[in-house]
């Protein structure tokens, strides 16, 4: 054979070998050991660190915010709706990337000295999935967020954790009192409520028309000592809880009828913060929920009252407590005033 | 004449041994031809006896063993909603860049106005998404058809299929993406070269490239979540269970039951890649 093939043949067998020779150093021990790629990458990539922990990892140290949250809305398995911690409050694991803490296997392993994420604004927090937008699956509670809330957060009326309201009370669910009865014991209020529960002039709110269930649980507070005035609590004295029930059943149903049209209301509706008090207690003081007062015949010094009682902290109420909250003097002012046109007529 | 004779018989002779040579030449070409051939079969059947000694093996992930598994992830648009609170979450699991660009899951918006045959087609990158959620990192669906006359609206949230034949994995030139015994389709980011051809060749454009490290990147059912057991992050926050996740092997789990109950399909399945992400609720503007 010639020279020059034999010389061709030993470079491409020289070639082949270095080349085999250059693979074999250069793949990794594992490469072939699945299949065609790096069998410990596998190993590799699931040794990442889960950032989202999950609601028992929370419940660890948040244990009363699990108990409200697992009894609400917002975790129904059942219905396939399970809202946890950390849709809202973001990763629970993502703290320690961020802080000093290290992990330890006896303990949570996010730092004490970094908050966890509360989101403020919950109008746009809630809204993600609540707005009412085209698309979305019918049986999603949806609302249309101007005309259900105005410019008020959420959480003003609704608590995240467990945001269906209560919207019937306690009191309204047990048995209803005796009217007739109630009259009887009614007399001793009526030097301060006035004939029939309508108070003109006089120094106690109108009675008349309210819900049974609201004046069954105000008197209950009164009797308790939960609700603190010196006149209530000496005449709630001695009065049992089905005396209670019968007044409430009494002054409930006495006819109260609001004197603020639809006409008289336009005149009058204060731009600003009467509307956050409509949603509850309605535009013209008729309240549709059993639990919530009807504002109908108080005076603009007892609504005054309330609301500052609220805002001090002598009357207890997480609703009222939240609404009052950025509301001035002025502002108490203006609503009282516009309230106080709701008379029984 | 005996010169002519001469003369036309150098040329016979001259032709033999040069038709001698050729013989030997080739003969020995196919020898080493031969030679070679040997030396890639027995390194190839070497090869092969390593990979079936390590047919049992398993990589070693503690309490894991990927041969026990078959994942598959369920998507029931019938309940999605649209608060994109599973695009948020995989991007803070998975370290995904947080701007409008870079997704490994995502949700589509398809939208049918009256009178249109084609539906309208958003996602949470739309740059008026965007500006309805003020930053780039945050995601929230404009409310912008609220005043329109819609025929018919729903969200679809969408994810690398983890097919059960991977083009992306076909056409990689390295080996650095691959499928596991367990149905998930990997990327290896240390072999990957940024070549882009599997974001080219994945028919559900579930690939992305990553530039700041110059791989691709894409979803893989949070590998790092499930094999300890735990659900991929945008499962986990997803209020209203419209994504499901489970092993197949497991007839009682919510993936079994989901498949079982309901009519699913897979996205296009004409292109052969046999998707391991099943749907309910879409219907033919989905792709």
């Amino acid at each position: 054979m010639p020279r020059h093939i034999v010389r061709l043949v030993l470079i491409m067998v020289g070639f082949a070998v270095l080349a085999y020779g250059a693979k074999q150093f250069f793949t990794v021990d594992s490469f072939y050991q699945y299949g065609h790629y790096r069998g410990s990458s596998v190993a590799d990539i699931a040794s990442d660190k889960p950032k989202y922990k999950g609601t028992a990892y929370c419940a660890s140290c948040h244990a009363p915010q699990l108990a409200e949250w697992s009894n609400g809305i917002h975790n129904r398995p059942d219905i396939g709706k399970v809202v946890r911690c950390e849709v809202c409050h973001s990763a629970g694991g993502e703290r320690d990337v961020r802080g000093t803490f290290e992990h330890v296997s006896t303990g949570p392993d996010h730092p004490k000295n970094l908050k966890m994420v509360v989101p403020k604004d919950t109008r746009q927090l809630c809204t993600l999935c609540h707005e009412r937008m085209t698309g979305r699956p019918l049986q999603q509670r949806q609302i249309v967020v101007a005309e259900h809330a105005g410019t008020q957060q959420c959480s003003v009326c609704h608590n995240p954790h467990s945001p269906r309201l209560n919207l019937v009370s306690a009191a309204s669910t047990a048995q209803a009192g005796d009217a007739a009865a109630g009259k009887a014991k009614a007399a001793a209020c009526a030097g301060c409520h006035g004939a029939e529960g309508v108070s003109v002039n006089a120094p106690g709110p109108t009675l008349a028309g309210q819900h049974a269930a609201y004046l069954h649980d105000a008197l209950k507070a009164y009797i308790e000592g939960t609700r603190s005035d010196p006149m209530m609590n000496a005449g709630a004295q001695g009065l049992s809880d089905d005396d209670a029930a019968n007044i409430a059943a009494y002054y409930a149903g006495v006819t109260c009828v609001s004197s603020l049209d639809a006409a008289k209301q336009a005149t009058l509706q204060d731009k600003t913060t009467a509307p956050k008090c409509a949603a509850c207690h309605g535009a013209d003081g008729n309240s549709t929920n059993p639990s919530w007062p009807k504002l109908i015949g108080l005076s603009k010094a007892y609504l005054v009252n309330s609301l500052k009682a609220y805002k001090g902290g002598a009357r207890k109420n997480g609703m009222m407590a939240g609404v009052v909250k950025d509301m001035s003097d002025a502002d108490m002012d203006n609503v009282a005033a516009y309230y106080a046109n709701a008379t029984c007529k | 004449m005996q010169q002519n004779e001469q003369l036309e018989n150098q040329p016979d002779e001259q032709l033999e041994k040069q038709q001698k040579e050729r013989r030997d030449f080739l003969g020995c070409l196919g020898g080493a031809i031969a030679c070679g051939a040997a030396t890639v079969v027995a390194s190839a059947a070497s090869s092969a006896a390593v990979a079936a000694t390590a047919g049992g093996a398993v990589p070693p992930i503690p309490n894991f063993d990927w041969s026990k598994h078959q994942w598959a992830f369920g998507v029931d648009a019938e309940r999605c909603i649209g608060c994109l609170r599973c695009v948020e979450a995989c991007k803070r699991e998975n370290n995904v860049a947080p701007d409008a660009h870079h997704f490994r899951t995502w949700v589509e918006r398809y939208v049918t106005l009256e009178g249109e045959e084609k539906a309208r087609i958003d996602s949470q990158a739309d740059p008026a998404n965007i500006a309805a959620s003020g930053t780039d990192g945050q995601y929230r669906f404009a409310n912008r058809y609220k005043d329109a006359k819609v025929e018919k609206a729903f969200f679809v949230p969408k994810l690398c299929n983890h097919c059960t034949h991977p083009a992306c994995v076909q056409v990689c030139p390295t080996g650095a993406t691959y499928k596991t015994e367990d149905g998930a389709v990997l990327i290896d980011h240390t072999y990957c070269i940024g070549c882009q051809y599997c974001v080219q060749a994945c028919p559900y454009g579930a690939r992305f490239f990553n530039e700041e490290k110059g791989v691709t990147d894409k979803c893989t059912w949070c590998y790092h979540r499930i094999t300890k057991g735990l659900q991929p992050a945008c499962v986990e926050v997803c209020p209203v269970s419209a994504r499901i996740f489970g092993d197949r092997n497991d007839k009682q789990s919510l993936i079994s039951q989901f498949i079982q109950n309901h009519r699913v399909q897979v996205l296009r399945p004409e292109t052969g890649n046999a998707p391991n992400v099943f749907y309910v609720g879409i219907d033919k503007d989905v792709s």
